[in-house]
């Protein structure tokens, strides 16, 4: 999550024409770029999907201090996640699969200096693990560099993207482990 | 009576002649129909044989490669790679690269007219077509469009380009001859793929923002209908009296039908279908699975998935990348 956070400290030029280039509807780069990260954890699929499987409540994400959203876990619910430090990421449900224990969801709006990237869609699932024995969450993302244009700064590339989504899911990840194996 | 046979003999003479004919000259393919896919996270293509559903090569490309395009005689596959500004010339049936073309900005959507001789390449960044001889491989010209140009499509008798300016909402249709636009024709939102049928009646684009597909009538130069699709659509392919249209979001492809413009059904794939075309025969649809690393065949009388084949990282598959 420092990670993250680490980019609103970015110098401003580069934003500055990163932002203009934003005012065309949803440009980005030339290459979608995917994140994939999973955690083990000790504990049932539907005790983890207990915890997590409510678009309404990311309260085991430690960089969110706050959620609040529209509709529930139906498609097309909205959520406005208010992080510590007080930057807003706006998200909507576009699959959701209690079934399964899948739900998938995109970013409708957030600043670059906050997180890195456009285009963001991600899909977060539960699955029983190898030995049957707990569980794994996996958590994938598909999303374009910060920047829409070509020859972007390094803060703004691919590899920035990348990065930061990385970091986000590994925490992320870590922190709901810890959540439900302490059962809290 | 007595001409009949003779008669039949005869007919029977001139078809043995026009096959060996059509082999000496090869206007029969000698080679099995294959997919070039463009791995865009692993920077490289696989070729798929058709056939048997393996792959059979791995070429490395570099540079972020999305576009591709094959020759209509299949000698030839041109791949753009955003990132290295190029384009790479693929030799098909040596399956190396051959060449490689300095074009500048982003080139995405790539396009080669139907007598082979030249290749157009849209530049994402920069709102124009970049005109590659392929015979100098060098670039002959420039066309200006609307802003993102992604998609580009000839007719068969390579009379009109199109461009799917995506930034703009809008088709360029643009005269190959002369380097003009035309004129513009307003689509859905955000418009990628571009498809133009086989009778070069008619166009079809996927409209990503807007969730749908345009359908363009060429002689009238408007749109004429709209298809609801899935979430995010990419691009279209036609086969048999159908369009099919990879949604992105979804994990399907939808399918309707080109005379009503009314939907059919939805096919579940892979993860982020994008690339997507109709073998030769129409039999057959192939997709690009972004996110599964996977293409999906699908057989167009059962409208079902019948073999899902592995590939590389990211595919994308942009463009005509059948070699049929």
């Amino acid at each position: 999550m420092r990670m993250v956070f680490g980019k609103a400290l970015v110098a401003t030029a580069a934003l500055a024409i990163a932002t203009t280039a934003l005012t065309t509807a949803d440009a980005h780069g030339p290459t979608r770029r995917k994140v994939q990260e999973h955690v083990e954890i000790n504990a049932a699929p539907a005790k983890v999907w207990a915890v997590m499987g409510n678009f309404q409540d990311m309260s085991w994400l430690g960089i969110v201090d706050k959620t609040a959203g529209d509709k529930g876990n139906e498609i097309g619910a909205t959520r406005k996640l208010t992080l510590k430090g007080g930057a807003t990421v706006d998200e909507e449900l576009y699959k959701y699969d209690a079934e399964k224990m899948s739900y998938s969801y995109r970013i409708t709006a957030v600043d670059v200096k906050v997180l890195p990237v456009t285009n963001y869609s991600s899909t977060i699932a539960v699955t029983p693990s190898a030995d049957g024995k707990g569980s794994v969450v996996e958590w994938t993302g598909a999303f374009y560099r910060g920047f829409p244009n070509n020859d972007p700064p390094p803060e703004l590339s691919d590899e920035a993207a990348v990065n930061a989504v990385t970091g986000l899911y590994k925490d992320g990840l870590e922190g709901l482990k810890k959540k439900v194996e302490s059962g809290s | 009576m007595h001409d009949v046979p003779s008669r039949l003999h005869r007919r029977a003479r001139r078809l043995i002649l026009g096959v060996l004919g059509a082999l000496l000259f090869g206007t029969i393919p000698s080679h099995a129909e294959e997919a070039f896919v463009t791995n865009q996270l692993s920077d490289d293509l696989t070729i798929v044989d058709l056939a048997t559903s393996k792959p059979v090569a791995t070429i490395p490309i570099g540079g972020k490669p999305a576009g591709v395009a094959v020759a209509a005689d299949g000698r030839f596959a041109y791949v753009a790679s955003p990132d290295d500004k190029a384009v790479s010339v693929i030799d098909a049936v040596a399956r190396k690269v051959v060449g490689r073309v300095e074009v500048g900005g982003g080139p995405l959507g790539i396009a080669v007219a139907p007598d082979g001789a030249t290749v157009y390449v849209a530049d994402w960044y920069n709102a124009a077509i970049r005109i590659i001889d392929a015979k100098t491989l060098k670039v002959a010209g420039s066309i200006a469009v609307g802003a993102s140009p992604s998609g580009l499509a000839l007719t068969p008798d390579g009379k009109l380009l199109l461009s799917a300016d995506r930034d703009d909402d809008m088709v360029s249709v643009i005269d190959p001859a002369t380097r003009q636009r035309l004129k513009t024709v307003k689509v859905g939102t955000r418009p990628f793929g571009v498809t133009i049928d086989a009778e070069g009646k008619r166009a079809y684009t996927a409209n990503v923002g807007s969730n749908d597909v345009s359908v363009i009538d060429l002689a009238e130069g408007r749109e004429i209908g709209r298809i609801k699709t899935g979430l995010r659509p990419y691009a279209v392919a036609l086969a048999q009296g159908r369009g099919f249209v990879t949604d992105q979001y979804d994990g399907t492809v939808s399918v309707f039908d080109v005379a009503s413009l009314q939907p059919l059904k939805r096919i579940t794939v892979g993860d982020y279908p994008e690339g997507i075309e109709a073998t030769a025969d129409g039999q057959r649809i192939i997709v690009a699975n972004w996110e599964s690393n996977i293409l999906s065949v699908i057989d167009v009388a059962a409208l079902k998935v019948t073999a899902e084949i592995k590939v590389g990282n990211g595919p994308r598959a942009f463009g005509a990348f059948l070699r049929r």
